[in-house]
């Protein structure tokens, strides 16, 4: 009997296979369909579509501190530097083929839902042009708080989750398979919950678990739910973290952890590792963010599954009003105990980060913690000062320890 | 108030529009209803009683937006967040701010909590046209907004009421479609600047008393063809300081075909006569011209500007790029290599909502058209 994978090893096994797969799709009978990291990816999967995030493709690159170079590239194509970094480098990646993986099948359809955002929808446009390829727009308004216009709003999206099913079986010249989709909600709704599971961890003090585990932890939720391996995945991952909880292991010990800190937006991804060591020497650890939560959804599989995907994908928190937003982020302030809070102004993404300023405003005022507000970007180092960001953290910190000096 | 307006205070009102609505709502009582681009039917704002009044920014210096938006944010979304949040705010009893991008979606957000005491609705534009869903969904969002505003306000309109608004509406369309054809055939007979001031000023004030001053404008138009103008295609949202146009006239270029929403993607929205007025206003949504952050067909642009320039005879296109708008910014190369491909000579002019000097847009301007007659492009 063979030993049990780690989640380290089942996660490099899954992500293999599946980019294996992939790089065969044709091969193997089927197309090879661009998604955003937010959306219905359910009804792809059910229908053999092999879905790939060229996001995750992006954050691979950035991660490896490829953005500046690949940028560049795309800057001398006629885009502006205001554009998202993932767009930036996956564009010059077309043009280059500079990239720090073994790069992504090439796409034979798009399906882009505007819950994430806006520019991955123009960004596939720019991609489709070039193979002439059919984008689908799965359109999500604001989850705006009217009760009356939410519901409205789900039969909206429902009659176009209808609409992409007729797309893709004309694509495929298949039928769809509603059986299918309930097994694959299944599995959606099992892997959800345990994902969940995993991030509530940072509840734990000492916290065994920090976003930068999260935000490794979260991809096998992005390109592979909706799969019996992702739920495994999950199980594994939970066991782990629990094992680390049940021996008061901490990414800080207990007497270390002083400050559990909220991050709003997405990562830095170029300063993953940085940031933790840097965070960690003040005593601070970063438990979380909306944004590893966008991955977390609560399927009802007593519902259509087609209502309960409309449901969950319009009201992520990319696609929430900041009053939402708000509310979100206290339940995550009550439940993990956090003291301090990073709001990162990203200048690659406006979607999220242009209701940055206002929920600064509302959290410090709710909760009476100070924020530390810096802007850079995710991807391009070009729009990080190194020595500005370092110098803004310490004087967080001082704050932070005076404040406590000042309560105690 | 606006009903017998010269050529030279449609000018001078477009610029500041502000002093004579704070005016208007003085003399007549009623309420002021602000709203962004694009796509919110004014007709059901109209037959309310209220004015509806399109937010175009300002000139004014920034003071109060930059703590809400970033410096990265579309230049128009932060001058109109300023216009509201420093300026004119006070003349507004409510507003409806559609959503068509990641930014305008934020805008309706900060707009509503910077403004607890006053009516805020958002109107959810869809952002795909070609698909049966976006008409339910247009039908359903002007129904909502309807009910919303009926709530707000306390009254409720009839059909008759959206009629006798399309009906006003429509003819202002028209007015201002004749105008344009005027000027078309003779350059001379009005300025660019003018034109495009009748266009903006057309969607901030009361237009039953507006069309007044349209007919008496157009009736006293004189067919003066100039000479040494070269006809031009304009190709954008909007354009905007206005002294852009300045330069247009300066160096005698004739706009005979846009797609800006302060121009004929305005006129587009003609409203036709049905038994149902709501299903009008619906079919009105899918009858306009190209705007990119609805349109998900990604050659729709390129197609329209092309067959715009052909059926013009235009001798050149100027792009309108406004700083940070992410929809033109993703479609510009494209578009631009598109049009480069069919041989058409393009100038993109670069903008941003609060901009004080243009010398930088006057000499690549002037550049473009001396090489165009040059024979160089």
């Amino acid at each position: 009997m063979s030993e049990k994978l780690t989640s380290r090893q089942l996660s490099k096994k899954i992500t293999d296979e599946y980019m294996d797969e992939a790089f065969h799709a044709h091969e193997l009978g089927k197309l090879i369909g661009y998604s955003t990291a937010i959306s219905p990816v359910e009804i792809f999967v059910a229908h053999d579509i092999v879905p790939i995030y060229p996001e995750n493709h992006a954050v691979a690159n950035l991660t490896a501190k490829k953005g500046a170079e690949l940028c560049s590239i795309t800057e001398n194509m006629g885009y502006t530097s205001h554009l998202c970094a993932y767009a930036r480098s996956d564009l010059a990646y077309r043009k280059s083929g500079i990239t720090v993986t073994k790069g992504i099948p090439d796409p034979d359809l798009f399906l882009a839902c505007n819950a994430q955002c806006f520019t991955l929808t123009k960004w596939f446009q720019v991609l489709a042009r070039k193979g002439n390829l059919p984008v689908f727009v799965f359109d999500t308004p604001e989850h705006i708080m009217d009760r009356k216009a939410r519901e409205e709003i789900v039969k909206y999206c429902v009659l176009q989750l209808k609409e992409l099913i007729g797309f893709l079986e004309e694509a495929t010249k298949k039928k769809f398979d509603y059986d299918r989709l309930r097994e694959v909600m299944k599995y959606s709704a099992q892997s959800s919950i345990l994902y969940k599971k995993f991030l509530d961890m940072a509840q734990y003090k000492p916290s065994p678990i920090s976003i930068f585990d999260a935000l490794i932890g979260m991809a096998i939720a992005v390109y592979r739910r909706g799969t019996q391996e992702c739920v495994d995945y999950y199980q594994t991952l939970c066991d782990e973290i629990q094992a680390k909880v049940d021996q008061g292991i901490g990414v800080l010990p207990k007497e270390k952890e002083k400050y559990r800190l909220y991050w709003e937006n997405l990562p830095v991804w170029f300063k993953f590792s940085d940031h933790a060591k840097l965070l960690g020497s003040y005593g601070g650890v970063i438990l979380t963010s909306l944004y590893v939560h966008a991955w977390s959804f609560d399927f009802d599989l007593d519902k259509d599954p087609l209502v309960t995907l409309a449901e969950n994908y319009v009201s992520r928190f990319s696609n929430s009003t900041i009053e939402d937003r708000v509310d979100m982020a206290m339940d995550l302030f009550k439940r993990y105990s956090m003291n301090s809070m990073i709001m990162f102004m990203n200048r690659s993404c406006k979607a999220v980060s242009f209701a940055v300023p206002t929920l600064k405003d509302i959290l410090t005022r709710k909760t009476g913690i100070p924020a530390l507000v810096f802007e850079s970007d995710m991807g391009d180092q070009r729009f990080y000062a190194e020595s500005q960001v370092r110098t803004r953290i310490e004087a967080y910190f001082e704050t932070l320890d005076k404040l406590q000096a000042k309560s105690v | 108030m606006w009903d017998s307006l010269s050529l030279k205070e449609v000018v001078e009102y477009a610029r500041d529009p502000y002093p004579s609505i704070r005016q208007w709502i003085k003399d007549t009582g009623k309420k002021a209803v602000g709203s962004t681009f694009a796509d919110v039917p004014e007709e059901v704002i109209y037959a309310f009683g209220f004015l509806p009044v399109t937010l175009m920014g300002t000139n004014k210096p920034l003071k109060k937006a930059p703590s809400h938006l970033p410096d990265n944010a579309c230049s128009l979304a932060r001058s109109n967040l300023e216009l509201v949040l420093s300026y004119e705010g006070d003349l507004f009893d409510g507003y409806v701010l559609p959503q068509v991008c990641d930014t305008t979606q934020h805008l309706s957000d900060i707009w509503r909590i910077n403004f607890p005491d006053k009516y805020v609705e958002s109107y959810l534009a869809p952002r795909q046209a070609d698909r049966p869903s976006a008409r339910y969904w247009v039908k359903e969002e002007i129904e909502r907004v309807i009910a919303s505003l009926s709530k707000w306000s306390g009254k409720k309109i009839t059909d008759a009421d959206l009629n006798e608004a399309i009906k006003v509406h429509n003819e202002n369309k028209a007015l201002l479609g004749e105008i344009y054809e005027i000027k078309k055939k003779n350059p001379a007979a009005l300025t660019n600047h003018e034109l495009f001031a009748l266009m903006k000023l057309a969607q901030q004030v009361d237009k039953a008393e507006f069309n007044k001053s349209l007919k008496k404008i157009k009736d006293g138009l004189k067919a003066e063809n100039g000479k040494g103008y070269t006809d031009v295609v304009l190709v954008g949202i909007t354009c905007d300081p206005p002294e852009i146009y300045d330069l247009f006239d300066e160096i005698k270029l004739n706009i005979v075909g846009d797609t800006l929403l302060v121009g004929t993607r305005y006129l587009q929205g003609v409203v036709s006569a049905s038994a149902n007025p709501i299903d009008a206003l619906t079919e009105r949504h899918f009858k306009r011209g190209f705007f990119t952050p609805i349109h998900d067909n990604v050659y729709k642009n390129f197609e329209e500007v092309k067959a715009l320039y052909k059926k013009t005879n235009a001798k050149a296109i100027i792009y309108v790029h406004i700083e940070f708008c992410e929809s033109q910014e993703y479609d510009l190369p494209d578009l631009k290599a598109m049009i480069k491909a069919e041989g058409i000579p393009m100038h993109t002019l670069d903008t941003e909502y609060q901009t004080l000097s243009l010398s930088h847009v006057r000499t690549r301007l002037q550049a473009f058209f001396e090489s165009l007659k040059g024979g160089t492009l």
